[in-house]
């Protein structure tokens, strides 16, 4: 039985090492040649000090080495942080701080993003280059990195020995992996989760999905978001063939569908807007889709007219609905039936995971047991982040004691997201009380936003709201007062935003105005100014 | 037409000041300016300005690859509509 989770590539190599473990377009690796490179790429890092406990981060964009790079992290008994390939580096350069991170994987096409991080003072001491996506004809010889940097190439990993480092550097209760995600004072939080923690998760989830070793999965998520938990490591407990999306490949549906096609993907997890955009773009009728034998949908609703015309266009395939904050990753499911025409309601998020409990808490303290009534979710089980990296004090607000279980100090998470039971015992999401929401699938707190804007010292109020759209769940609208006589453009505001906050957080919209509506308390009165824009 | 695109995509989908001033000859998606959003509202535009629909089966790199590859597409458009 695993226990840590790089022991499903262990037992996958041994079992079958030549079959394909992860497709990045034209190259492959099997799980024997994926289990000797992260072996190689361990003992390097060992030898370079990386200690069990240690973070090391990640920083490349979808590819080869990015797996690689994580399984390695993972056999030293350290745990990984994913970089946001994407975002600026302003805010790399937070996290790298925030978690601690002295050793740092990346590749040729990414190094010099680091020099863009850290202009001087820079807290790293060593940068590894894993480029086993290019041919050795392509490997630097020289990369720009600050001074005291000492740089790894892979012409060295290649070279060292492939001896599997001991076992037994980890345990379950260890953090697996840091997921840095949107935090409302304005500075983005680390949420810690062990090997435990995930595993919960990724057996649950392959299981549900039946995954054998026959399947294709596709990993579109990026790393530092939690679908990919299921994409690489659900898949690699198969003994299936992971095939990488990268990131700039789908700009258009069409491209999406012909990836689907051509690879004869069978298992396909994502955002649900991605999906509504290959309904409405993908021009589904040109391809056959007929590998896709489940869809699986979280991280935002699903709007029912296209997710109706998706299950019309390939009916052949199941359809899930998963929900679950980074926090816990997935803790309900619910699997779509076939749809009545005249529905509108949207798709419940289901029914708590095996080896997880989820129960709703009305405003009176007590358990939702009735269609109908409404409450705050709160989950309970081993999938529990350990909690949040360096913030015991934000971590205590959401890991409270279960108010329902006085014999001892049990932990359950408050997601709040506000639900409703239907009669069925279906938990149905109904919204959320504060200022998180979800565009496009990320998880965005606008506190966050105003705090970076509120940085600008020709701004002095701000608010950013969400705007509904149909197929991308929320755009992001700021309404911005300049102190008086000072000259503030829309692309100053735009460039300022794009230094600092990643691209899904920059406001669709900009708004001037002399003064923000306020209420009877003096906040701004977000009603009223939500009301306007419809006028 | 081709500054019309120009500038709407220099003024709202650039994010990088590096890459201004935008040249018609420009390849906008390995510049990184067209991603899956970028592009979609880039088609909001042009349906609205050039008014034309923009078909699934149309929404192809070829048709976006640069300012002038839009303009050339955006022609055989009008002159489809108005024979």
């Amino acid at each position: 039985m695993a226990y840590l989770l790089h022991q499903f590539l262990l037992a996958s190599a041994r079992h079958s090492p030549g079959k394909v473990a992860v497709i990045s377009g034209e190259q492959s690796l099997s799980y024997g040649e994926l289990d000797a490179l992260a072996d190689k790429l361990a003992g390097m890092l060992r030898a370079r000090r990386v200690a069990p406990g240690d973070r090391v981060g990640i920083y490349v964009s979808k590819s080869l080495a990015s797996v690689v790079g994580i399984f390695a992290i993972l056999k030293t008994g350290a745990c990984y942080v994913p970089l946001d390939p994407g975002a600026p580096a302003q805010r790399l350069a937070y996290i790298i701080r925030d978690s601690g991170i002295t050793t740092l994987l990346t590749s040729a096409a990414k190094v010099a993003g680091i020099q863009a991080m850290f202009p001087d003072d820079c807290p790293l001491s060593t940068v590894v280059l894993v480029d086993c996506d290019l041919p050795p004809e392509r490997w630097p010889t020289m990369v720009p990195t600050p001074a005291g940097v000492a740089v790894v190439s892979w012409k060295e990993i290649i070279a060292w020995s492939a001896t599997p480092l001991p076992e037994n550097l980890a345990i379950e209760t260890d953090t697996a992996y840091i997921l840095y995600t949107s935090g409302s004072t304005g500075t983005p939080k680390g949420v810690m989760i062990s090997h435990r923690n995930s595993l919960t998760f990724v057996d649950w989830a392959a299981e549900c999905v039946g995954l054998t070793a026959a399947d294709r999965v596709s990993s579109h998520a990026p790393l530092h978001f939690d679908l990919s938990i299921f994409d690489i490591f659900s898949s690699c407990r198969a003994g299936a063939t992971i095939i990488l999306v990268p990131e700039g490949a789908l700009t258009f549906p069409v491209q999406l569908a012909k990836l689907i096609e051509r690879e004869r993907i069978t298992v396909w997890y994502s955002v649900p807007s991605v999906l509504s955009l290959l309904v409405l773009y993908g021009n589904l009728a040109a391809y056959d889709l007929s590998s896709l034998r489940v869809i699986i949908f979280a991280g935002e609703v699903f709007p029912v007219k296209y997710l109706r015309q998706l299950m019309a266009a390939l009916p052949q395939t199941r359809y899930l609905n998963w929900y679950g904050p980074t926090e816990t990753n997935v803790c309900t499911s619910y699997e779509v039936p076939l749809l009545d025409p005249e529905r509108t309601s949207p798709i419940p998020i289901g029914k708590a995971c095996p080896n997880t409990e989820v129960f709703a808490v009305n405003s009176a303290g007590e358990k939702v047991t009735t269609a109908g009534e409404a409450g705050e979710l709160y989950v309970r089980g081993p999938s529990l982040m350990q909690s949040y990296w360096g913030h015991s004090e934000e971590t205590a607000k959401v890991l409270i004691r279960n108010p329902f279980q006085p014999h001892f100090h049990e932990l359950v998470y408050k997601t709040g997201d506000i639900v409703t039971l239907d009669v069925d015992g279906n938990y149905i999401y109904l919204g959320r009380e504060d200022g998180m929401i979800k565009t496009r699938g990320y998880r965005v707190e606008l506190g966050e936003i105003e705090t970076v804007l509120y940085g600008h010292p020709a701004i002095k109020e701000v608010a950013v709201l969400p705007v509904p759209d149909d197929v991308l769940s929320n755009r992001l609208r700021a309404v911005i007062s300049p102190y008086e006589g000072v000259e503030l453009t829309r692309e100053e505001v735009l460039a300022f935003c794009n230094q600092q906050l990643p691209h899904y957080m920059v406001p669709d919209v900009i708004e001037f105005r002399e003064v923000l509506p306020k209420t009877s308390t003096g906040k701004t009165d977000r009603i009223r100014l939500v009301q306007s824009f419809s006028s | 037409m081709e500054s019309v695109v120009n500038d709407y995509i220099s003024r709202e989908l650039v994010s990088k000041p590096e890459l201004l001033p935008l040249k018609n000859d420009t390849l906008l998606l390995e510049a990184g300016i067209l991603d899956s959003l970028s592009v979609l509202r880039l088609v909001l535009f042009l349906e609205q300005q050039f008014s034309i629909v923009v078909a699934p089966e149309e929404l192809i790199p070829e048709n976006f690859e640069t300012v002038e590859a839009i303009c050339a597409y955006l022609r055989a458009q009008q002159q489809g509509q108005r024979a």
